[in-house]
């Protein structure tokens, strides 16, 4: 009888029911014979998980049909698909950060909430997955995707010349364009400082900046990008790449910044921390390089930490299908493989395995990586580009502002004032 | 055969045949009606549809990017079909009066346009890197000063142009090379006798008689020039700033990357009836000057 328990004893003998019931009678086989359908975009994350697919064919005799595209062609598909109501796609990958407001205004996106709850293998651990992500990826209080990578700007830089031109690791944003400054007169060989300046890209690289200046996109309904941490961010960005960056910096993307850090033509990298693998292959770089986050502005460090999700759409006909794949790639043990891949892991439980700690230990610049991806997860901010349905369009503005100030064909107060108009008009926009 | 037979026979072909012309026709039609009905709706966050009337042609009107996307559209196909043609007629007489050498220069040739177009650009992008492009490196190897390419709001469009004529240019000089070997030799064999120079054969007698094939190769680059995006998307994405930002780019974004459907479907409707009208222009040209 109830009232003889203790509470004690009633709490613990729900919570072991509870895991009894999600430890026993959870089966893979459930829905086996069944297709599911799944739009990839190409990057790292899919490749290395798809590689595996046929083990999870094995697992729950699910047929998995996939389709991949590069990012922006998949995202063409994708919401064409989605647009016309269409059931043909069950899960996508999506960037929250980007495409999360207008997809789930659009009502695109099914609500995984009571999947993680109810329907989880008991080795899942969905409360071990990244709690900023997860919040990133809740809009309206429903999760409209799973995690799947965390990744974020980060500064590579050149130990070497740095030691060559009495520099000391930079601490702060003047200290970077110091550095910066110094290496031009020290080694004219080399590019001191290289950053993403494609006007669409911008928005990626400049929103760390920003946030360390203690600005942010909207204050009071209004754009901010003219407030004085918005001036004074853009003027760094603009003139640190203008008078220091690589020659046609208006075009630099990730492609470009690897490869020319990589060839050891750049002191200074700010790129992706998903860009370790491309800029260490060949192994020049590896002993010669630190890997930080972007040092503090005025308002301290705050990284730019953003991730992939695992989506499913809510005109899924098969949506519990589809949650067996979404659960079976996010799981701990197949994020542990990919992190051994250089795919950082959206699970801080990655970082204690074993086998990760005696990869990390190969390389010192692994381990650096590793702090600073850290640093993303604690203090990250997903907010890259507006917080509005019109995300992807106010990167554009955001990217003409900074990219006429690099050219040189605006001075920071035209290029932000333009800006905010458009972006106002932005906000406004239902 | 009678004439009831005949149209016996032809009510059989017709029935025989309609369900794959009605396909067709329906093929082609649906996208463009539908695409014409989009530009006439607004929709939502929420994707909901609203009868918009004229507004979104209005807001092309109003809307700076769309007259800076028709110059930029204008300003690449001016100056991609002169480069084009000049170059097409130019490699067309090389190869006509290099008969031992056609064989190889026109296999040669081939491979620019039968490299799909995001290869090409891809490759150009490399070649043309300021920092580390084989192009920069060749010019300052001559004591010449490095350029930035297709990062400079300056050069993005000849630039442009320059990757463009090199693939489609040998395609122009195939069709041209085609008229050249159909004119009548005894209107030279006159032109000789009577003394006539090299550079006055070309100018007087070469040049009008190949001027209605010239036009067909205008037209068919026109088509592509005016919705060319493959290339520019590769290498730019309409950058640096908007200096390379054709409609068909602009189109593109607004649809497929801002989720403004009606908008772009009204840009790409705009941009259609530019390209429809461009041909009948061009076509009129070459009823005009054919002989």
């Amino acid at each position: 009888m109830l009232k003889n328990r203790s509470i004690p004893a009633v709490v613990l003998s729900v919570l072991l029911a509870g895991t009894a019931t999600s430890a026993f009678a959870f089966d893979w086989k459930a829905h086996e014979g069944e297709t599911v359908s799944f739009l990839a975009n190409n990057n790292p994350w899919s490749q290395a998980v798809l590689s595996y697919k046929d083990e999870f064919t094995a697992l729950t005799g699910i047929n998995l049909r996939v389709d991949s595209y590069q990012e922006q062609q998949m995202r063409q598909r994708l919401v064409t698909v989605l647009n016309s109501g269409s059931d043909e796609i069950d899960v996508f990958m999506t960037l929250a950060s980007r495409e999360g407001q207008q997809f789930a205004a659009s009502g695109w996106y099914a609500d995984l909430s009571a999947y993680t709850q109810g329907s989880v293998a008991p080795e899942y651990d969905f409360a071990g997955v990244s709690p900023a992500l997860v919040k990133a990826a809740t809009f309206d209080g429903k999760l409209t995707s799973i995690p799947l990578n965390l990744e974020g700007p980060l500064l590579y830089y050149r130990t070497d010349i740095f030691e060559k031109c009495g520099l000391a690791k930079p601490a702060s944003l003047d200290d970077v364009r110091a550095a910066a400054e110094k290496i031009k007169e020290c080694d004219a060989g080399v590019t001191p400082f290289a950053s993403r300046g494609l006007k669409p890209a911008i928005a990626y690289t400049f929103s760390n900046v920003l946030h360390n200046m203690g600005g942010t996109y909207i204050v009071d309904g209004k754009s901010a990008l003219c407030a004085p941490a918005g001036q004074k961010a853009i003027a760094w960005y603009g003139d640190l790449m203008r008078e220091y960056g690589p020659p046609g910096a208006a075009n630099y993307s990730f492609y470009q910044i690897s490869a020319l850090y990589r060839s050891g033509r750049a002191a200074m990298a700010f790129e992706s921390s998903n860009e370790l693998r491309t800029i260490m292959e060949g192994g020049e770089r590896l002993n010669d390089t630190d890997v930080i986050p972007l040092p503090a502005g005025e308002a301290g460090t705050v990284p730019t930490a953003i991730g992939w999700g695992l989506a499913i759409s809510s005109r899924s006909a098969r949506k519990d299908a589809a949650w067996y794949f979404v659960q079976w790639a996010s799981s701990p043990e197949m994020q542990k493989r990919l992190a051994l891949q250089g795919v950082a892991s959206p699970r801080a439980s990655v970082a204690a395995e074993e086998e990760y700690k005696a990869w990390i230990a190969e390389a010192p610049v692994r381990a650096s990586w590793q702090a600073a991806l850290g640093v993303l997860a604690s203090d990250g901010s997903s907010e890259v580009g507006y917080p509005i349905i019109a995300n992807p369009e106010s990167r554009d503005y955001i990217g003409q502002a900074v990219q006429d100030v690099l050219l040189g064909q605006r001075s920071v107060e035209e290029a932000c004032a333009a800006a905010d108009s458009a972006l106002d008009g932005l906000i406004a926009r239902k | 055969m009678t004439p009831g037979s005949t149209n016996s026979q032809g009510r059989q072909l017709a029935a025989l045949s309609a369900p794959a012309v009605l396909f067709t026709v329906a093929m082609i039609a649906f996208p463009v009606v539908y695409t014409i009905w989009l530009g006439f709706h607004a929709f939502s966050s929420t994707g909901e549809a609203s009868f918009a009337g004229g507004a979104n042609y209005a807001a092309l009107v109003a809307d700076g990017e769309f007259w800076n996307g028709l110059y930029v559209t204008f300003a690449l196909y001016a100056l991609s079909m002169v480069l084009q043609l000049v170059a097409g007629i130019y490699l067309a007489m090389l190869l006509f009066h290099s008969k031992r050498l056609s064989g190889l220069l026109r296999s040669l040739l081939i491979s620019p346009f039968m490299m799909p177009p995001v290869v090409a650009g891809m490759m150009w992008l490399v070649i043309l890197d300021p920092s580390l492009g084989a192009a920069n490196y060749i010019l300052v190897s001559l004591g010449l000063p490095a350029s930035e390419w297709l990062a400079s709001p300056t050069w993005v469009i000849p630039t442009i142009a320059l990757i463009d004529t090199w693939q489609w240019a040998p395609y122009v000089a195939l069709i041209v090379l085609g008229g050249l070997q159909s004119l009548p030799p005894s209107v030279y064999e006159a032109a000789q006798i009577d003394g006539a120079s090299p550079f006055r054969i070309f100018r007087r007698i070469t040049l009008p008689l190949l001027l209605p094939t010239i036009v067909t190769a205008a037209v068919l680059r026109s088509v592509d020039l005016l919705r060319f995006f493959d290339i520019i998307y590769i290498t730019t994405q309409g950058g640096p700033g908007n200096a390379s930002n054709t409609l068909n780019i602009y189109g593109f974004r607004v649809g497929f990357e801002f989720f403004n459907i009606g908008y772009a479907s009204a840009l790409m409707i705009t941009l259609s009836a530019i390209v429809l009208a461009a041909v009948l222009v061009l076509n009129r040209l070459r009823n005009a000057v054919a002989w």
